[in-house]
Parts: C-alpha cells; sequence; structure tokens
C-alpha cells in the first residue's frame, strides 16, 4: 500500500546489497589485475585505471575513469548546466531584486489569467 | 492552566527576556548567558505545553485586550491569536531549536563581544516567529515577519569585522525589506477591497466576493513569501546571508525563519485565507513549478560549493523545494488523498529539515570554532580528530538525504510518492534533485573520512554545551526515524487536515463570539 512502508524491507534490502557487494567484490578481484590486496600495489578494480595517469583536477579526456571519480564524472557531465548557474549567481543586489520583481509579474499574470 | 491562559506567555516571556538582557548583562556574562538559557528553557516549556493543549482539546482562540473578537462590533474587529493544530506544531519547532541554538552559542560565542546584543536579537528573533505561527490578523503577522526579518537582517551582519557579514547583512535587508513591502501591499489591498485585518473572517468576506484586487494581493503574498522561503530563482539572498551569520544563527534562519516566515505564512494565506476563492489547480501549480526550479538549482548549486556553510545553504533551497512541491500538489489535488499526503509530507519535512539543518549548521559551527575554516578542501580526514562531529554530522547528511531508517526518508517518501500519484514527472524531478543532495553530502563526507590532512590533526571535539545540542538533534532524528508512520499518522495526517479545514479555521474564530 502506498503511504506506508515496512523497515524490515530496508533490512531485506540491505541483505541483498551487501550479498551482491560481496559478488561483485569476488568477481573484481578475480578479474582485476592489481598484485597485492592493500597498499601501492592495488590496482583499482572494475574501471582498471591506472592511477598515476591520472593527472591532478582531472583535466585528460583520455581513457577511463577511477570508481572514485564518480564525483568528477557528475560535475564534468553537467558541466554546461552548472556554469550556467554558476554564471547566474551573480552577486550582484540588481539582480537579486530583478529576480524578485519577475517572479512578482510571473504570479501576478498567471493569477489574473488563470486564477 | 488552560491553553488560552498560557499562549500570552509564548510572546510575553521571550519580549520580557529580550528587553531585560542589556539590564541582566550589568551581573556579568554568566548571568547574562543564565538568563538566555532561563528564558528560551522557559518558552520551551510554554510552547510544548501550547502544542499539548491543542493537541488534546483542538484549536485555542485569544483576543487581545478583549473576552471576545468581536469586541462591540458586530464582526471580528480585534486582534486575534488562533492556534489550531499546524501553528502549535511550528511553535513546538522553533521553541526547541530556538533553545538549542541557545544553549550552543554559550560555547560557540563565547569569544565574541556585544553577547548583550546578541542574545536580545535573537530572542526577539524567536518571538517574531512565534507571533507569525500563532497569529490570527494580518497586519499583525505583518508585525512579526518584520520583527523576526530585522532581527535576521542584524544577525547575519553581527561578526561585523568581516565583509561578509556586512556585505551579506545589507544585500538580505535591501532585498528582504522589498519583498516585505510586496506582503505589506498585499495587506492593504485586502484591507482596502474588504475592510478587515482578521484572517478568518476576510476569508468569509472573500469567499463572498473573490474580485481581482483579491488575486493581485494573493500574487504579491506569494511573491513576497516566496522571496522568504528561499525558493528559486528568489533565493540568492539566502546563501549570502545564511553562511555569513554565526553559526547558531545560521541554525535558526535555515532551521526556522524560512520555514516560518516562508512556506508556513505562504500555506495559512492560501490555504485559511484563499482556500475557497481562487483556482486551486492554478495557484497549485504556480508553487510546483517554483518548487521545481527550487529543488533542483539548489540541490545542484550544493554540489559545486566548496564553502561547507555555502553548500548547506544551497541544501537548504534545495530541501525548501520539497516542501514547497508538497505544498503545491496539496493545493492542486487539494481535498483528494493524494493532497492530503502532499501535504502532510510537507508539513513533517518543515519539522525534520528543521532538526537536520540545525544540527548541521551546527556541526559546521563546531568544525570552524576549531579549525577557523570552512573550506572543505582543508578538511579532509576530520573523522579521525573530531570523531563525535563527524558521527553527527553522518547522521544528519544520511537524514537530508532521505536514507531510511532516518527521519528525513519518511517525510521526503511522502512527497516522493505524492508527486508520483499526482504526476510522475513531478517524482522524477524529485528524485534528481535527491541524486545532486547526494552527491553534495557524499562529498563532504568523503572530505571528513579522507587522508587527515595538517590542518586538522589539532582539531578536537567541541565542549559539552556545544556537543550536547548536536547530541539531542542527532538522537531526535534517529528517535523520530524510528516511528515515522506512527508520527505520519498521529501529528503530520492531522496537522495536514487541520490546515486544510479552512471552515475549522473561521468557526474557531467565530465561535469565540
Amino acid at each position: 500500500m502506498l503511504g506506508y512502508w515496512d523497515a524490515l524491507y530496508f533490512v531485506f534490502v540491505f541483505i541483498i546489497g551487501l550479498i551482491l557487494a560481496y559478488l561483485l567484490d569476488k568477481w573484481a578481484k578475480r578479474s582485476g589485475m592489481g598484485t597485492r590486496e592493500t597498499g601501492d600495489g592495488t590496482k583499482i578494480f572494475i574501471s582498471g585505471e591506472d592511477p598515476d595517469r591520472i593527472i591532478p583536477g582531472f583535466e585528460h579526456l583520455e581513457g577511463n575513469y577511477t570508481g572514485r571519480n564518480v564525483m568528477w564524472g557528475l560535475t564534468y557531465a553537467l558541466k554546461n548546466f552548472f556554469a550556467v548557474l554558476r554564471r547566474d549567481h551573480t552577486g550582484l543586489l540588481t539582480d537579486y531584486a530583478s529576480y524578485l520583481v519577475i517572479t512578482t509579474a510571473f504570479v501576478l499574470g498567471v493569477l489574473l489569467i488563470w486564477g | 492552566m488552560n491553553g488560552e491562559t498560557i499562549l500570552p506567555y509564548l510572546i510575553i516571556v521571550p519580549l520580557f527576556g529580550a528587553f531585560s538582557m542589556p539590564i541582566i548583562s550589568l551581573a556579568g556574562r554568566k548571568a547574562r548567558e543564565a538568563w538566555a538559557v532561563i528564558i528560551s528553557g522557559i518558552t520551551l516549556l510554554v510552547g510544548s505545553a501550547v502544542f499539548h493543549s491543542v493537541y488534546e482539546n483542538g484549536p485555542m482562540l485569544y483576543t487581545l485586550g478583549a473576552k471576545s473578537p468581536f469586541g462591540k462590533a458586530n464582526f471580528p474587529v480585534r486582534i486575534v491569536w488562533e492556534v489550531d493544530l499546524l501553528s502549535a506544531l511550528m511553535v513546538l519547532m522553533v521553541t526547541l531549536v530556538a533553545f538549542l541554538a541557545v544553549l550552543y552559542s554559550l560555547g560557540y560565542m563565547k569569544h565574541d563581544t556585544g553577547l548583550d546584543k546578541y542574545y536580545t536579537l535573537i530572542l526577539i528573533l524567536e518571538l517574531g516567529m512565534l507571533g507569525i505561527a500563532i497569529t490570527g490578523d494580518l497586519f499583525n503577522f505583518y508585525v512579526f515577519l518584520e520583527i523576526m526579518s530585522i532581527a535576521s537582517y542584524a544577525l547575519v551582519a553581527f561578526r561585523n569585522d568581516t565583509w561578509e557579514g556586512i556585505e551579506a547583512g545589507i544585500k538580505y535587508m535591501f532585498v528582504g525589506s522589498i519583498a516585505s513591502s510586496l506582503v505589506l501591499l498585499g495587506i492593504a489591498l485586502l484591507y482596502g477591497q474588504y475592510g478587515t485585518l482578521t484572517m478568518g473572517y476576510l476569508a468569509v468576506k472573500i469567499a463572498q466576493n473573490p474580485t481581482v484586487v483579491a488575486k493581485v494581493a494573493l500574487a504579491f503574498f506569494i511573491a513576497g513569501l516566496l522571496f522568504k522561503s528561499g525558493a528559486s530563482p528568489v533565493h540568492m539572498w539566502l546563501a549570502d546571508a545564511h553562511p555569513a551569520a554565526p553559526s547558531s544563527i545560521s541554525a535558526m534562519l535555515s532551521g526556522l525563519v524560512i520555514k516560518i516566515g516562508g512556506v508556513y505564512a505562504l500555506a495559512r494565506i492560501l490555504f485559511s485565507i484563499y482556500g475557497s476563492s481562487v483556482n486551486m489547480k492554478t495557484v497549485g501549480w504556480v508553487i510546483i513549478i517554483f518548487a521545481c526550479i527550487t529543488l533542483i538549482v539548489g540541490n545542484a548549486m550544493a554540489v559545486i560549493q566548496t564553502d561547507m556553510k555555502r553548500l548547506l545553504a544551497y541544501s537548504s533551497v534545495g530541501q525548501i523545494g520539497y516542501i514547497l512541491l508538497g505544498i503545491g500538489i496539496g493545493l492542486a489535488a487539494y481535498g483528494s488523498r493524494t493532497g492530503d499526503i502532499a501535504l502532510a509530507g510537507a508539513i513533517y519535512h518543515t519539522f525534520n529539515h528543521a532538526l537536520m539543518k540545525a544540527l548541521l549548521f551546527l556541526i559546521a559551527g563546531a568544525v570552524i570554532h576549531e579549525l577557523g575554516t570552512r573550506n572543505l578542501n582543508e578538511l579532509s580526514g576530520l573523522a579521525k580528530t573530531m570523531p563525535k562531529t563527524t558521527f553527527a554530522f553522518l547522521i544528519g547528511a544520511a537524514a537530508i538525504v532521505g536514507l531510511p531508517p532516518l527521519n528525513g526518508f519518511a517525510s521526503k517518501w511522502l512527497i516522493y510518492e505524492s508527486s508520483a500519484m499526482f504526476n510522475p514527472i513531478l517524482a522524477t524531478i524529485a528524485v534528481i534533485g535527491t541524486a545532486f543532495c547526494t552527491a553534495a553530502y557524499v562529498r563532504v563526507l568523503y572530505t571528513f573520512f579522507g587522508k587527515p590532512s595538517e590542518k586538522v590533526m589539532n582539531a578536537r571535539d567541541p565542549d559539552a554545551t556545544m556537543l550536547w545540542p548536536m547530541i539531542i538533534l542527532a538522537l531526535a532524528i534517529i528517535v523520530m526515524g524510528l516511528f515515522p508512520w506512527q508520527i505520519s499518522d498521529k501529528v503530520m495526517i492531522p496537522v495536514a487536515k487541520a490546515l486544510e479545514n479552512q471552515l475549522g479555521y473561521i468557526a474557531t474564530l467565530m465561535g469565540g463570539a
């Protein structure tokens, strides 16, 4: 039934998640290129990227990106969107006031036509 | 003592506390701090008693200076305070968070000067919010809105040794005053048209004769209060003001001020005054459009911040988007089960977010207190030296992202569910917003749990006065998360029903005759 959930469902989902993570870990260890369990000799599994090739700032565009760079991937993929947002947040008081006027005009227009 | 008898003390106690603060301050620092804690503590007790009374006995009405709102006229002419279940819940929320903020200030502000002004303003801020929550008179509402706003402007610029606070305070004051003027203009238009300021009676008059003037006034209310809520695209002041204020104040601004002066006031005006007089679907969709923009822009902007408090401020914008989405769907699907769930979700999230964001800002304050920076790039490995603070952050972040079994999950779930039932595209937008929100907080956690930098090596968890408010808020988040549906069924759904019940609101006023 919509509107209700049972905490038990989340326990089940959590257990299934743990099993999947374990299986993924096993698979990754088998297919990964690392030579050690821990330390510098470890290669990142799944993505198989060589950490030495990663340039600080993540500017390189060749090869794969490692799992730890998911955040970079998100911001890189949406960089145009974020650039627009950044450009829009000028910090200028006049812009703040302009947006308030535009918002008021929009609400007023909608309410007068369809309200 | 019944509810009506104690209600005035909700205003009297913080008002007395605020104006006696400069005199008490003459007795020294300890006396001043004790006085602030005692006053906010008593206000919390009164707030709890008011909530309990309204929950048990139904709405209460208090007429200022008379026994009846009618006075000697044949219509309600006196100023009234009308407290239904929603108002009472807001009162409980304000008094609780304000008390914890005052307690936290004892440690956090100990190196600051001018604290008599600080504690005076913090109590005035609290009483402004409480006034907004309980008033049933539109002009009285405006007075309290201004009391709250002016105290906020001053507190944002409290630390006037940096340009940041002063600039943010001036910007906030300037545009905030324009927004307040819009609200005042709306009130003036309604008073000119209908000749009354009592909310319940105004609802009757507008329903009898809905005019274009009433619609224009409504547009001014919506625009002004969307600004006060921090809704996008009029949210930009918030990202300046909330990080610039001392963290105890940021907790109150993000946790309370944008809720009471923004979304609560908006919901009260839309449901209790205009309920049956406007096209609810249109108004609902207007709110939904702003909600969708808000939750995407707010959460997305949080992702790209390197300043921890600015990140939290943008996150507040994003969370306001969810609350507005619930209110918008509650309006557009008015009277249906979808509308009920959405409204309950919005109210639930309002309360939850007050706790979560207060906690997160208090943590940010503890970090600044210890390290003197809020730049995320310098906070790597904080978990090693500030484990309790980091754990509290983990709780707050998980709750705000909506991770079960914490309190944020239940309220967000209600909002997702109602938006999916109302229009699946809205649910998709809400989930995209949450994806951004998750990214923003995971980044902070990744920083905290990363390799310790040299800068964090000397940090340690703050002292008890700062730690206890954080622990109490974290516990409240965990405990509320354990009983989500009991809280929803026993409190939030009845609160949503009380808000929707415009006739009940009017009857409480008229029954006071």
